[in-house]
């Protein structure tokens, strides 16, 4: 068997075990189930999807609200994140002493920090983006610390004998260098950041994805969580790839980055 | 650690409770929005002599410890299976990368409604969540044997049974380990948002009691107890990490 036929028999199974279980969760919702508040077909879910995407619309509010809060969430932690791992890769002194509270940080749940967040930034956006970008700041802040750690002894050497300045060290080797780690800690970012808005908006929310999820969870509005969820699934993935796409666009050196 | 390092960690975390009590009681009048350790410590030794944390505390813990076993237990079987034969991997990737790939927590309301509010549920979440990380991790630790290890394992004439549990097995163990590894932090999130959204126990049911009852020194004693299970249990995971596999290069705080 060649390489193309062996892919090719790989796609049909994948294909095969897909159809195989929507078709048994279609069966097991319509025969076996048949209870609305506890399971329901995938041809509802999908029927759900298209009425709230192209009928009501009332998808497009969640949506929204959702992005904003992770953008601006998101973008703060790459802010923060980036210099700070710098600078504690740069001096040990400021990584001992920044370094227990930030494994302390980093180990706690996240939900955990919600309503202290909530008690200090209200139930407006500030509480929200708060938690998004805790969630994405450590990823960011970790990988941009090894990323400047990592450098080839090499490379710094080589700039020793250009007699490069600090600066100029690190501008051309130092940031470089470091930039493939940087976009694999905002890779992993991206699904932390995503359930840093469902979290979010549990508390007193009135519009966005996680609201909509807690909501229908709340009222036993089965098709309108499976809704939510698979709204959750398709930003995380396209998310994901998003960012992978642009990380081998930027660093095409690298064959393949190590995956979380 | 070196003792330097443990030094200057010491004395910044000390420093850091002293700035915060003196604020504290100098710029607050009001305790609601940052109660000074000494409440908070109060406040933590009153909930455990005279209160309730030690039945919440332990609730957490069991169905922690309960969703984390069984999820070991199916994760290794299902992961060493996808690892073996490519026909099982084909048919199980779409649904593990699926599962893999909806942030956790929106999961959880459906799995309340499945299971209802006591502790099945919770067992359930945390279940889910280290199932898939192992699997993932144990798949391509079986994937990623070394060769020539089989050709001895050939040589040596070992058995089926032989060769897995004396080659496959070890040597997908570095794997495994960084799979539990990730799904700690993660099931201890899991756990938590299970039992803030229903339950009559554990941390995350006081972290949601104390937050609407306006009590912050219970809400940060809840918040610290998190903090602690998280660091504690990550390094142990760590420390059982390096044993297992000296070589991998393991950082002092690993992203996921």
């Amino acid at each position: 068997m060649n390489g193309s036929d062996r892919k090719f028999s790989a796609n049909v199974l994948k294909v095969a075990s897909v159809v195989a279980g929507l078709t048994l969760w279609h069966l097991v919702s319509a025969y076996v189930i048949n209870d609305s508040a506890l399971l329901v077909s995938p041809v509802v879910v999908v029927k759900t999807t298209y009425e709230m995407l192209f009928v009501t619309g009332e998808l497009y509010p969640h949506l929204f609200a959702s992005s904003g809060i992770f953008f601006y969430g998101f973008v703060l932690a790459i802010i923060a994140g980036v210099p700070l791992g710098f600078v504690m890769a740069l001096s040990p002194l400021v990584r001992d002493y920044i370094n227990p509270w930030m494994a302390t940080l980093y180990t706690t749940p996240r939900i955990a920090f919600a309503p202290i967040l909530l008690l200090w930034f209200g139930i407006g956006a500030g509480s929200k983006v708060a938690i998004v970008f805790l969630g994405c700041v450590f990823p960011i802040l970790i990988n941009s610390y090894y990323g400047m750690r990592v450098v080839n002894r090499e490379y710094v050497e080589l700039a020793r004998s250009f007699r490069l300045r600090p600066w100029e060290l690190f501008l051309k080797i130092m940031l470089p260098a470091s930039v493939p780690f940087i976009l694999s800690g905002i890779r992993l970012a991206v699904g932390r950041g995503l359930t840093g808005v469902a979290i979010a908006e549990w508390f007193g929310a009135t519009e966005g994805l996680g609201y909509l999820v807690y909501f229908a969870g709340q009222t036993l509005n089965v098709p309108t969580l499976f809704v939510g969820v698979t709204a959750f699934a398709a930003l995380g993935i396209v998310g994901f790839e998003v960012i992978r796409r642009f990380e081998a666009y930027v660093t095409p050196w690298r064959k393949e980055a190590q995956g979380g | 650690m070196p003792r330097k390092e443990l030094l200057r960690g010491c004395i910044s975390i000390l420093v850091g409770l002293v700035i915060w009590e003196i604020l504290t009681r100098l710029l607050l009048e009001n305790e609601l929005l940052i109660p000074p350790p000494t409440s908070v410590i109060r406040s933590f030794w009153n909930l455990t002599f005279f209160g309730q944390l030690n039945k919440h505390f332990a609730a957490t813990l069991i169905e922690f410890s309960y969703g984390f076993t069984t999820a070991c237990i199916a994760g290794i079987v299902i992961g060493y299976f996808m690892g073996m034969h490519k026909w099982f991997d084909e048919i199980m990737d779409p649904w593990i990368a699926t599962l893999y790939s909806i942030p956790i927590i929106t999961v959880v309301p459906l799995i309340i409604i499945w299971f209802g509010i006591g502790m099945i549920s919770k067992v359930i979440v945390v279940f889910k969540i280290t199932a898939v990380a192992i699997i993932l991790n144990t798949a391509a630790g079986i994937k990623n044997l070394d060769p020539v290890w089989l050709e001895l394992a050939k040589s040596l004439r070992l058995s089926t049974w032989e060769t897995t549990y004396k080659i496959r097995f070890p040597g997908a163990l570095p794997y495994i380990i960084t799979g539990m590894r990730l799904g700690v932090g993660r099931a201890l999130l899991g756990v938590v948002v299970a039992e803030l959204m229903a339950a009559n126990a554990g941390l995350g049911y006081m972290l949601r009691d104390s937050s609407e009852t306006w009590d912050s020194p219970k809400l940060f004693v809840t918040v610290i107890l998190l903090a602690a299970i998280g660091l504690v249990s990550f390094n142990l995971i760590k420390r059982l990490e390096q044993r297992m596999a000296p070589w991998r290069q393991s950082a002092e705080w690993s992203t996921e």
